[in-house]
């Protein structure tokens, strides 16, 4: 057969065929190559995205770095990641924080509320408990909704011993008094002053209630 | 090739589909810029859709792996896989060179 003979129909059609085989191959190289960190996997417009593990590197870098406990759980409060802070917190170690319940270091009278807390998992909702460490003894945190997805719940866990959130907090603002220090407006003085009239109270607030 | 070579002068129109800020999303944007930069300056739009903002719009383009890029125009439309590290592969990809 010559290509004269073909039809058009059919040369039409031998002609998207091409195309598309081209694109599928340039997706194998593509990932064969590491090019590539991240898939839409799902059906039609329902798709959602996939990250490969390097993408997410560097924010998971900063979550173990951070001065708060994380935790990702499932709705029935399994947990499927957590930082280092959080297993010292209750003085576990990681590895066996991974898919165990949530609830096994959370105080028992405690447990009900920790459980519906992550049920509902409306961001930004805290909730404040006491959690069990490995020892038997309870220290009191503040659980925040950070993010929602999938079904999951990442949770941020801050510890309210007396010398702990206090001081977390003093770094946050430390943290804004030196970005306010670059800005030369009045107005960024102004802040400034205000932030560390705060800070004062925080220092005040440790002395006086050095339950919290 | 079977495609036609778009003519000097046309205005391109240029879809990148990312992953928020994912090393390999960064670098096929600050590739494609460099690319356009020294190829097509002046006559060129890139729109960065980000896909972990809004999935949805992956159905549009049928697009499977991030990054992707999506020429637009001139037509016909062309989609380049990969962070685009390959300058010569993306130049032809794009049609700015012409294949082997």
């Amino acid at each position: 057969m010559t290509m004269e003979t073909i039809n058009p129909q059919f040369e039409k059609e031998l002609e998207t065929l091409r195309q598309r085989l081209e694109e599928a191959e340039d997706v194998r190289r593509a990932i064969t190559h590491g090019e590539v960190d991240a898939f839409v996997v799902g059906p039609g417009g329902n798709g959602r995205v996939l990250l490969l593990a390097n993408a997410y590197q560097r924010y998971r870098q900063v979550v173990e770095r951070m001065q708060q406990g994380a935790v990702t759980a499932t709705p029935g409060g399994q947990i499927l990641f957590a930082n280092q802070r959080f297993a010292d917190l209750i003085g576990v170690p990681l590895a066996q924080l991974y898919t165990a319940p949530l609830e096994t270091y959370v105080r028992v009278s405690d447990r009900a509320r920790v459980s519906q807390f992550i049920m509902l998992s409306a961001r930004d909702s805290r909730v404040e408990v006491e959690l069990t460490r490995r020892d038997g003894s309870t220290i009191p945190v503040q659980i925040e909704v950070a993010s929602f997805a999938d079904g999951y719940a990442t949770l941020l866990v801050t510890d309210l011993r007396p010398g702990q959130w206090p001081s977390f907090a003093r770094e946050a603002l430390q943290s804004i008094c030196a970005t306010l220090e670059k800005l030369e407006q009045p107005a960024a003085r102004e802040i400034r002053a205000e932030v560390e009239r705060l800070a004062g109270m925080i220092d005040e607030m440790k002395d006086v209630n050095p339950g919290r | 090739m079977t495609s036609m070579q778009p003519s000097a002068g046309e205005k391109w129109n240029l879809r990148l589909y990312t992953a928020g800020q994912s090393p390999k999303s960064l670098a096929a944007l600050a590739n494609l810029k460099k690319v356009c930069e020294e190829h097509l300056a002046g006559r060129y739009s890139i729109e960065v859709v980000d896909l972990m903002k809004n999935p949805r719009l992956a159905k549009d383009d049928q697009i499977v792996a991030i990054p992707t890029l999506v020429r637009k125009l001139p037509e016909p439309l062309r989609r380049l896989v990969g962070d685009l590290s390959d300058t010569e592969r993306t130049l032809v990809g794009l049609q700015i060179r012409p294949g082997k």
